[in-house]
């Protein structure tokens, strides 16, 4: 990981140095325990302010820029993820956790404007444009769903210090919205070479939705060298994928797991009971699994993107260099001196292909410790209150961890923060866990709770966060048509200086009405049984006037009336020309 | 003025049926009269009557009269003539007989017939119509437009709408509402009467001096009972009532029609036939309450069971669990049987290594508890398999137990579970993770990971869990004990308390297996041969089950979290194999993969009589509640006895004033006098029985294994005498009068009745079960006279006290009392059991007090003025 990190490092200088307006773009291959693998693409370019002011776009979408400058958006991002990390097994995350958000979309940006009221008018601007750009519905990031964070998130671009103060961060997520098909063909689109040429047209949507976990990420932000007026705005798209070589390389036709023939069972032949018919199972956990580009992706990858500056290796694979891979023709292999790490140059001309056999080896490529353990679930039971739990684990044997954890939680999710407790390892006596605490409460309808902490947890310990709250009762239209489902409450961000945490999102059960059809049937038949009988009622209770009191309704008053009603009106009318007259 | 509405009395009821005006009853009749003819089959009344515009000639139009008279059924008469009394009654009272005479046999049917007859055959149609809803509707439209005289309109919200309006409103209704009814027929009725109600038709009316003639000719008034004259028409038989002027004094007009109707309730109440109801009505309940009880595993009470929730989809996808798969049940089948005499935490050492081989995420619990001195220890494993695309929201459990609730190890199940484990890590296409747990044991084990998965736990005894996943939404349990082949499966359904989960889970697997072959069975019904009797055993076990409220299996420990599980155990000798087992479980976990919400469509509350037949709460629920009502019923008669004077003969001839305001009337002292009620020593009885029933439940859960039996063996003792002393000390003390007894009885009755009808919505069975042990108790009185009879009700209380049903029901099932008070203890400290809290402290106290009733010595009473004075009832 941190071999990545420097090689990144040291590309993006290289294209500070010597390219004003550029692109490059890099596959990532990273086998994970057990038989997964990690695929991490990167694409990123870079524009100068200026041709970016003057509309003059390159590589820079024109789309997204144009909803940009529309929206005075100074830096955006914009996050599409599924699925879980587990941080147990697969270490830490890529990128520092800095290219993920939490299930669902989220979204976050700086918007230069003077008022509150302005930034979320141009708020509202962009999340509507967005969503209609990538098919998602970030449209329903209203103000309920809208947070400013005042700790979590700082601002990764660099801006200048009079335009700092005019930005206002939003932060907005939908924790339902199932990012799929039709959120990665405009996030493509967005490439310059559209998936047709590069490690892009690895990408496809039925192995991207069936990895065990992914996220696609846009971020937006310029970046000014130290002690240089030329500003440049640089995009950075990724995907980062978690693939599992089994499940990819079943056929696409044939996609069932059907029990593999008896003599294809690998058994443990030393277990007394071994026979034809009784078989132990062998953890293959041992071996490397066998397995290509193509099986992986459905495909080999179609040459280089012309497009892309010279330099930078398209594909990378983290494997120890005891591991033997087999490259397509046409491609330059470079090793990586940490041992761990090798690089391709393609032929932009040729289909690539990586085929690596099954090799048993003992020598692993290093996994880095996650810098924090989070969980989140719910405690409780029932219809009226429940409470949420936040294990978080330092894992660290020797250094304290200080980060802030921040919810956003729906209104009808009413905090009780008096109930907000931190346990350091099954003890509460610990006062200084909890450093700093932002709160915003919740209005009803209006916005939701918003808290953030800065906790400290001292080296190799727990601690255990849970509050209490309660349940709102909602009106029976504010209900989804799956109401029996749950309210998805979006997952708590965990930021740790440069890297960040996500924990998993929540299903909150509400009292929920019976939306059956009886309810509907009583409520009709119960109001027209209480009109006929109410009328058949008020027939036998009713006192009658004699008919001399009540008025006459026969032919010659009924025509009265009416002569009397037509003479009234021609009067008010000839009174009416009078007047008209006398002006 | 708010229109005050006149409560319902039957004397009222009675008395206007009874004054009912000669032509109504005449029509009635022949309706009647009609309806009865066309019962027979020989000539169709319906077809000779009824009115069918294209028959209509010269000839048939006597048709135009008959069609009102002549309906096409029972209800349709019935409903008709209810509709029609009250209005042509009132059409009558202000027209005279004559009038309404000639108008209903004349235009009144003719016009709007003839109406009708010319608008079918204007657009083409030949529609038969027939029934007296055509005069309803006419004579509706009439006292609608006079009613719009005097009421414009009344107000919804803000908007003002015109009365006149209602008639058309009813007609649309009933037009959409009720199968068969002519929207054109009933609107040349509203034409009429809309007509006739603004005086364009009053003409067809014939001349009064005809009439006055004809009745002076005939003394028809002489003659004629219930004759309404020409000239009593004239003051209408109400007279002027203030209706459109306000009245001068609104509040004399409201105590007017209180004073009105006081006597007549009050009547009621000493109504000596109605008072003389009560016993017998309660009876009535009881018997009702057990026959339709009885009566629910017919065909027509009961219903079929069908899936609700249509995500299930139950049984549609193709099973795959097989093949190879077999030889690695094998393998681990030939690791559980290894581990067999092993300890706990080794065992779970080996199954840990097993999941972990499966590329499962792993993790243990342990737990103690303690209950009745004896301590339950040992340690659940759980696995937890992600789903490939999931986001933790979500979870199913598939349970196995080491060891079942006989105690026997759970040999292929744990190995079936290990089996499914390796199975479905190779899908993709979970939805929701799944967990496997294995506990330790079938009652403490499962309880305590529940308890922890949701943090309800007591943290220093059991821990909490490392591990957790999103919200359960189903668990399914194996208790698969044998290792030979099978013939059905068993499914055992019941929770702690009379919970049950969703019918849609069990329905789900009934379904399943059925679509595999395998035969379901439940309540332990081995043969079920779908006969009444196999029916209402099934029924009864179930019953039985749900009242004594313990966990019947693992699965019970998830219901009260609201998490639908069942228990499968696969039972007989049969040809399926572990592997159709699995493909059950397989199946089944697909289903419910595809939920997308939690189940909630289908039936919480439900007797199943056969895998495939339940009966819901809508249809059982009345047999538990009648029995319940029977004592509240007899509560309230007791309370009014106890009210009313003790010695009716001498004070007869009294009167008493009664005030109303300025309005005062003479009546009989003994209606409005109520007796002075002595409250303070039954309420103290019956108070301080039902504080007793808490020594017992306190007792019971905190002795120790041991001295369960000796204790329970002295209470026994101790309990037989108890009511004899209570009832002499009460005696000797205080020395209540009949009085008092009277006032103890209903209170104690009240108390019970309201557990009880409280109860029932949430444990039918238990609710239904102590209400009729305790059904005698409703006649229970002190007999001091009559020592035999009283030797042998005492014997029979004694017979149906809490103790001696639980001695006999250890009898019956050939169990000992020590391990059910153990049981029921555990219960209690582990399961949240509450049966105790209903025997002890409703069913006992209950009991008590009757036996104290039995046994009582009532003191003559006084009678001298203080007591018979009561007070005037004052309006």
């Amino acid at each position: 990981m941190r071999q990545l990190y420097s090689l990144l490092l040291l590309f993006s200088f290289l294209s500070f140095s010597f390219a004003s307006s550029d692109y490059h773009e890099q596959l990532l291959l990273r086998p994970l325990h057990p038989s997964l693998l990690l695929a991490s693409f990167n694409f990123q370019s870079n524009t100068t302010l200026t041709s970016f002011e003057q509309q003059n776009f390159r590589y820079f979408p024109r789309s997204l820029g144009q909803i940009l400058q529309h929206a005075n958006t100074r830096e955006l991002h914009l996050r599409f993820s599924l699925g879980r990390w587990d941080a147990e097994s697969w270490g830490a995350r890529p990128w520092g956790g800095a290219r993920e958000g939490g299930t669902g979309v989220e979204l976050w940006a700086w918007v230069e404007a003077d008022t509150d009221e302005e930034a979320d008018g141009r708020w509202l601007t962009l999340t509507n444009a967005l969503s209609g750009l990538f098919c998602a519905s970030l449209n329903f990031i209203d103000s309920t769903r809208t947070t400013r964070p005042v700790m979590s998130f700082q601002p990764s671009g660099d801006h200048k210090n009079s335009t700092l103060e005019s930005l206002h961060l939003l932060h907005g997520t939908l924790p339902r919205e199932v990012v799929c098909t039709e959120n990665l063909t405009p996030f493509l689109k967005l490439l310059p070479c559209k998936g047709k040429a590069g490690i892009s047209s690895l990408l496809d949507g039925h192995k991207l939705f069936d990895a065990s976990w992914q996220s696609m990420s846009i971020d937006v932000r310029p970046i000014c060298p130290a002690g240089s007026n030329d500003c440049q705005l640089q995009i950075t798209q990724t995907i980062d994928m978690v693939l599992d070589i089994q499940r990819s390389k079943r056929p696409r036709d044939n996609p069932i797991p059907r029990p593999v023939p008896n003599e294809e069972l690998k058994c443990d032949t030393s277990k007394p009971y071994h026979s034809h018919d009784t078989c132990y199972p062998l953890d293959t956990a041992a071996q490397e699994e066998e397995w290509t580009l193509s099986q992986i992706f459905g495909h080999p990858l179609k040459g280089s993107c012309p497009l892309a500056t010279d330099g930078v290796d398209p594909v990378c694979i983290n494997v120890p260099h005891a591991r033997q891979v087999y490259s397509s023709e046409g491609s330059h292999e470079h090793k990586d001196a940490s041992g761990f790490m090798r690089c391709y140059q393609l032929d932009p001309e040729k289909e690539f292909e990586l085929v690596l056999p099954q090799q048993e080896i003992s020598e692993k490529a290093p996994l880095e410790q996650p810098l924090l353990y989070a969980e989140r679930s719910f405690i409780g039971y029932g219809q009226e209150r429940g409470g949420v739990q936040a294990i978080l684990t330092n894992p660290s044997p020797t250094e304290a961890v200080d980060f802030v954890y921040m919810e956003s939680l729906p209104w009808f999710m009413k905090l009780y923060l008096h109930t907000l407790k931190a346990k350091i390892n099954g003890l509460d006596t610990h006062k200084d866990v909890i450093q700093e605490m932002y709160y915003r409460p919740a209005l009803d309808r209006k916005r939701g709770t918003q808290l953030e902490v800065r906790i400290l947890i001292p080296a190799n310990s727990t601690v255990i966060l849970t509050y209490d709250f309660e349940k709102a009762i909602l009106r029976y239209t504010e209900y989804p048509p799956d109401a029996n489902r749950g309210f998805d409450v979006a997952p708590a961000v965990i930021t740790i200086g440069n890297v960040s945490i996500r924990t998993t999102s929540l299903l909150l059960p509400l009292p929920t009405p019976d939306f059956s059809m009886p309810y509907n049937v009583i409520i009709l038949t119960s109001t027209v049984m209480a009109l006929s009988f109410g009328f058949v009622f008020n027939l036998l209770v009713r006192r009658f006037v004699a008919v001399d009191e009540a008025d006459q309704w026969d032919v010659r008053s009924v025509r009265l009336k009416v002569a009397e009603l037509v003479k009234g009106k021609l009067k008010r009318f000839q009174k009416a020309q009078k007047v008209e007259k006398k002006e | 003025m708010p229109p005050s509405l006149p409560q319902f009395s039957a004397a009222r009821a009675r008395s206007y049926i009874f004054r009912l005006p000669l032509f109504t009853r005449c029509i009635i009749f022949v309706i009647v009269l009609f309806w009865l003819v066309s019962l027979q089959s020989a000539w169709d009344v319906q077809q000779w009557g009824a009115l069918i515009p294209k028959e209509i000639g010269l000839a048939t139009m006597y048709r135009t009269n008959t069609f009102p008279l002549v309906h096409a059924g029972f209800f349709h008469a019935f409903m008709n003539i209810l509709a029609l009394t009250p209005l042509l009654e009132r059409f009558e009272a202000e027209y005279g007989t004559l009038t309404t005479l000639a108008l209903f046999l004349g235009p009144l049917s003719t016009i709007p017939a003839l109406l009708y007859t010319f608008a079918e055959r204007a657009i083409g149609l030949n529609t038969t119509v027939l029934g007296a809803s055509i005069w309803v509707f006419t004579l509706i439209a009439m006292e609608a437009v006079k009613t719009y005289r005097t009421n414009p309109n009344f107000v919804i919200g803000t908007t003002q709408i015109p009365t006149w309006i209602t008639p058309i409103v009813m007609v649309l209704f009933v037009s959409f509402l009720i199968p068969h009814t002519s929207f054109l027929g009933h609107c040349c009725g509203l034409a009429f009467g809309y007509g006739w109600g603004l005086g364009y038709l009053k003409f067809l009316a014939p001349p009064e001096w005809i009439l006055r003639w004809i009745e002076g000719k005939l003394n028809l008034l002489g003659r004629l009972p219930h004759y309404v004259s020409v000239d009593q028409k004239t003051y209408g038989r109400y007279g002027v009532l203030p209706t459109t002027n306000a009245p001068a004094n609104p509040d004399i007009a409201l105590r007017f029609t209180d004073q009105g109707q006081r006597p007549s309730t009050v009547l009621l109440r000493r109504n000596p036939f109605i008072l003389k109801l009560p016993p017998y009505l309660s009876f009535l309940c009881i018997v009702i309450g057990v026959a339709w009880l009885l009566v629910l595993p017919l065909d027509n009470y009961s219903r079929r069971t069908y899936i609700s929730e249509n995500a299930l989809l139950p049984g549609q996808v193709h099973t795959y669990f097989a093949g190879s798969d077999q030889n690695v049940f094998r393998g681990y089948k030939h690791e559980v049987d290894a581990l067999e005499e092993r300890s706990n935490i080794e065992v779970n050492d080996k199954l840990e290594e097993f999941f972990k081989a499966s590329g499962l995420k792993v993790a243990r619990q342990s737990y103690e508890y303690k209950s009745a001195g004896e301590t339950y220890t040992g340690e659940n494993i759980y696995a937890i398999l992600h789903a490939p695309r999931g986001d933790a929201t979500e979870a199913i459990v598939l349970v196995g137990a080491w060891r079942n609730m006989e105690g026997k190890l759970n040999r292929s199940g744990v190995a079936l579970i290990l089996t499914l484990a390796r199975y479905f890590k190779r899908w993709s296409l979970w939805s929701k993770d799944i967990i496997f747990l294995v506990t330790a044991d079938s009652k403490a084990g499962p309880q305590a990971w529940v308890d922890a998965y949701h943090d309800t736990h007591q943290s220093n005894k059991v821990e909490s869990l490392p591990l957790k996943s999103g919200a359960l939404q189903g668990a399914v349990v194996i208790d698969y004990p044998f290792d030979h082949r099978f013939q059905d499966i068993h499914i055992v359904y019941d929770g702690i308390n009379g919970q049950l989960p969703n019918l849609d889970l069990l329905n789900t697997v009934v379904s399943i297996s059925g679509h595999m072959g395998i035969g379901t069975s439940l309540q332990k019904m081995w043969q079920h041969s779908d006969s009444y009797r196999d029916r209402l055993q099934t029924m009864l076990r179930g019953m039985l089950n749900q009242g004594l409220g313990h966990a019947s299996g693992p699965h019970s420990s998830f219901i009260p979290y609201h998490v639908d599980a069942i228990t499968l155990q696969p039972f007989g000798e049969g040809w399926q194999d572990e592997m159709a087992m699995g493909r059950v479980i397989e199946s089944t976990f697909r289903s419910l993969n595809n939920l997308l919400e939690h189940l909630h469509q289908s039936f919480f509350f439900y007797l199943l009589m056969q895998a495939d037949r339940f009966v819901s709460i809508g249809t059982y629920l009345p047999s538990a509640m009648l029995v319940a009502v029977n004592f509240t019923i007899m509560a309230i008669f007791l309370w009014v006895k106890s009210g009313s004077p003790i010695d009716k003969s001498s004070k007869k001839g009294s009167l008493a004033v009664g005030k109303a305001g300025s309005l005062k009337a003479l009546v009989p002292e003994e209606v409005i006098s109520v007796r002075e009620r002595e409250l303070f020593l039954p309420l103290a009885v019956v108070a301080g029985s039902q504080f007793l029933g808490v020594l017992p439940l306190y007792i019971f859960n905190h002795t120790p294994q041991a001295m369960l039996s000796p204790i329970f063996t002295a209470f026994t003792s101790v309990n037989a005498f108890f009511p004899l002393i209570f009832s002499a000390l009460l005696t000797h003390y205080f020395a209540p009068t009949a009085h008092h007894y009277t006032l103890i009885k209903t209170f104690s009755l009240l108390l019970l009745g309201l557990f009880l009808s409280s109860l029932a919505t949430l444990n039918f069975s238990l609710a239904f079960l102590v209400g009729l042990l305790s059904a005698p108790l409703t006649y229970m009185q002190p007999l001091p006279n009559h020592p035999i009879i009283k030797g042998v009700l005492a014997l029979l209380l004694s017979a149906l006290s809490p103790t001696t049903v639980l001695v006999a029901g250890c009898w019956w099932w050939e169990l000992g009392i020590g391990a059910v008070l153990k049981e029921a203890a555990f219960g209690w400290d582990v399961w949240g059991m509450t049966t105790q809290v209903v025997v002890w402290c409703v069913w006992w106290p209950a009991w008590l007090v009757g036996m104290v009733l039995l046994f009582g010595n009532p003191r003559e009473e006084k009678v001298d003025g203080d007591v018979g004075k009561g007070k005037k009832i004052k309006t």
